[in-house]
């Protein structure tokens, strides 16, 4: 176990330069006007220079990824140069974690409570009346885009049952719709998911030996059929769970939620190098660290799954 | 072992089928899978139910602990088991009282029939747990004592493997095990030994010969291997097209089987086939079982089959006491019909020897 997580962790920093070098290469090809927004015009050329040279971004790339290396070493992760001028990143990005974080834990607690039950439901009852009817749910809530649903939800909720239109922090009844709203996808995805993998293991010999045993439906359904059925899901559990503090994009836009949501996006347009680069650091770190905890958690709960031998027995 | 013919006087019965009638409904059609099977099993003995694949062997004694999937119902008929009428059990919570607590089935493929996230140990557990009511580290003891019973050695550690650590023979005794653990009165063994291989078969059969000595169970076989069938059975039921044709004593069956069709089975074993010619196989195929089927079922597909044969089915008729054959043959107004060569060879071979047991 212990080099298995070694070799894991020498492949995840390699992962992670690798990376972490393509975003930072990649960023230095976009076109130097990117960074002046809109006062391009207004500055003169020498002007240009002096701003992009106070950058850094005169030096040859392999200088600059030096300095980056080099201070990243150091914890210093650089300031924003365009989104808040002069601010370190660090601090820009803690701010922002905790209000993505909460509202993204609050979802996935609840889209897995609701939607496991929801799939251990549909599975018993396959074929009937609640499969059928959360099936519809289901398609819905994937077929038509996010936008539409969850702004009909702020429009009509909002007014019907009189809650607030914007997140305000000091206000728990404000918090209810954001957390709902995030909910809601993956409540149908877990559904769907726990379903499929519950239908699969319900026609597998074992449970009819358990039934020959003697076992109630309801002992077998909890004592084989749900916990088998969770193993194949449990792999991804950990990289959703790290990754709600990328933030949801639309629902933090739609109640003024002053979250992760769309950082990334926003530093990229307006090409802020070290934010961009101390995100892309974060969530590939977050994702491989996922990946591994998953792995982790299917080894937990699948005994045939042996971490420690190269390539193991699967 | 040989005396089962003569001792009838004393046997007692402990589950009575008559004209069981199961039908399935599939795709908007009725299936009639078992077609009036009537059957008598006798307390502490072993029964064969033999038949080609798709003659509802299977179905027959899922039908006795309401195993059957739920497009399946059974239409009339009884089974009496204790007094009371399995066929007309409905929910549930009535088959708890009867599933792997009076009657259990150990089913033919050990390598998928164990949960391969469980322990062995726990998976035999939970049937002392239900049927005996063990707990803790009781039922930890008794697991272990279990597993030592079916004969795997060092029970102690096997106990917290899981199914994966276990070899296809050691996975069969895990399921006897689980069987066994819920003491039951009659344990129904769906081809056990068909998935392995040959040696680990007859240590398979061997076991469970002991187990059913020392516990006393009524076993119920279902194959259509006629070695098993002669190595383990004191009676045979010979089923076709979801009824019973033929039922009697090993010898009786062997030695002196009278239906067309378990001739035609017989004849295909290999060890009754002749040098230089090829291996006897029966023509045709089996009945249709959505359409209704007149006469005898086997007609169709019997070189020797008589006119009546395609218009009445024929009743039970009787041989022997514990003899009887669904057959026209039997009728004393028909024809002499004699059985095929094969049968009459293997008859001069083994006059007066009996059926290895």
């Amino acid at each position: 176990m212990l080099s298995y997580t070694l070799r894991r962790l020498r492949q995840s920093v390699v992962t992670v330069f690798i990376v972490l070098t393509l975003v930072f290469l990649l960023m230095r090809l976009l076109p130097v006007e990117g960074y002046f927004g809109d006062s391009y015009d207004k500055l003169t050329e020498e002007q240009r220079q002096a701003v992009l040279a106070k950058m850094g971004l005169l030096d040859p790339w392999y200088v600059q990824l030096e300095h980056f290396y080099g201070a990243l070493l150091h914890g210093d992760l650089g300031v924003s140069v365009v989104y808040r001028p002069d601010v370190p990143v660090n601090q820009i990005i803690a701010m922002k974690i905790p209000y993505s974080l909460r509202f993204g834990l609050a979802a996935i607690a609840l889209s897995l409570v609701l939607g496991l039950a929801m799939g251990v439901r549909q599975a018993r009852d396959k074929g009937r009346f609640w499969d059928k009817t959360w099936t519809w749910y289901i398609v819905l809530t994937h077929a038509v885009p996010m936008a539409v649903y969850l702004l009909f939800i702020q429009l009509y909720m909002t007014k019907i049952l009189h809650l607030p239109m914007l997140y305000d922090r000091t206000n728990p009844i404000s918090w209810i719709l954001p957390t709902l709203s995030m909910a809601l996808g993956p409540i149908g995805g877990y559904a769907l998911w726990m379903r499929r993998y519950m239908v699969d293991e319900l026609n597998k010999d074992y449970i009819r030996l358990a039934r020959a045993k003697g076992m109630s439906s309801t002992a077998i359904m909890v004592r084989h059929v749900a916990r088998n059925a969770f193993v194949p899901m449990a792999q991804y559990l950990p990289t959703s769970v790290l990754l709600t503090i990328s933030g949801s994009i639309y629902v933090e836009s739609l109640y003024s939620i002053p979250g992760m949501g769309g950082l990334l996006i926003d530093a990229i347009q307006r090409q802020d190098n070290p934010l961009v680069q101390a995100l892309v650091l974060i969530f590939s770190t977050l994702g491989i660290v996922g990946l591994f905890l998953g792995d982790v958690l299917m080894a937990v709960f699948d005994p045939r799954i042996k971490l420690s031998k190269q390539g193991g027995a699967r | 072992m040989n005396d089962t013919g003569n001792a009838a006087t004393h046997e007692e019965t402990i589950l009575q089928v008559k004209d069981l009638v199961v039908k399935f409904s599939l795709r908007g059609q009725v299936l009639t899978a078992i077609r009036q099977a009537s059957l008598d099993l006798y307390q502490g003995q072993t029964l064969a139910i033999v038949g080609e694949s798709g003659s509802g062997k299977s179905v027959f004694t899922k039908a006795f602990i309401g195993m059957n999937d739920a497009n399946g119902w059974v239409d009339s008929g009884s089974i009496l088991f204790e007094g009371r009428d399995l066929a007309r059990f409905k929910t549930e919570r009535e088959w708890l009282t009867i599933r792997g607590k009076k009657i259990a089935m150990v089913f033919q493929d050990p390598m998928t029939a164990l949960n391969p996230l469980r322990t062995v140990g726990m998976q035999i557990q939970e049937a002392l747990t239900l049927h005996q009511g063990l707990k803790g580290e009781e039922a930890r003891q008794r697991t272990v004592q279990i597993l030592d019973e079916v004969g795997i050695s060092d029970p102690e550690a096997r106990y917290a493997q899981y199914p994966h650590e276990f070899s296809g023979g050691m996975r069969q005794r895990v399921v006897i095990a689980i069987a066994v653990a819920c003491n039951p009165r009659i344990l129904i063994c769906d081809e056990p030994t068909t998935a392995l291989d040959v040696t680990i078969q007859a240590q398979i059969l061997e076991l469970i010969r002991t187990l059913q000595r020392r516990l006393g169970l009524t076993l119920i076989y279902i194959t259509h291997d006629l070695g098993v069938v002669a190595n383990v059975a004191d009676r045979v039921a010979v089923m076709y097209a979801g009824e019973i044709i033929e039922y009697g004593t090993s010898e009786e069956i062997f030695y002196d089987a009278r239906h067309p069709y378990t001739w035609a089975l017989l004849s295909s074993l290999p060890q009754l086939g002749l040098k230089g010619q090829p291996l006897y196989s029966i023509k045709g195929t089996p009945p249709n079982l959505f359409t209704e089927i007149k006469g005898d079922a086997f007609a169709p597909r019997n070189p020797r089959a008589l006119k009546i044969d395609f218009v009445a089915r024929p009743p039970f008729f009787q041989v022997t006491p514990t003899h009887y054959a669904k057959t026209w043959l039997l009728d004393p107004r028909a024809p002499r019909v004699d059985p095929p060569e094969a049968i009459l060879a293997m008859r001069a071979k083994y006059a007066g020897v009996g059926v290895g047991r």
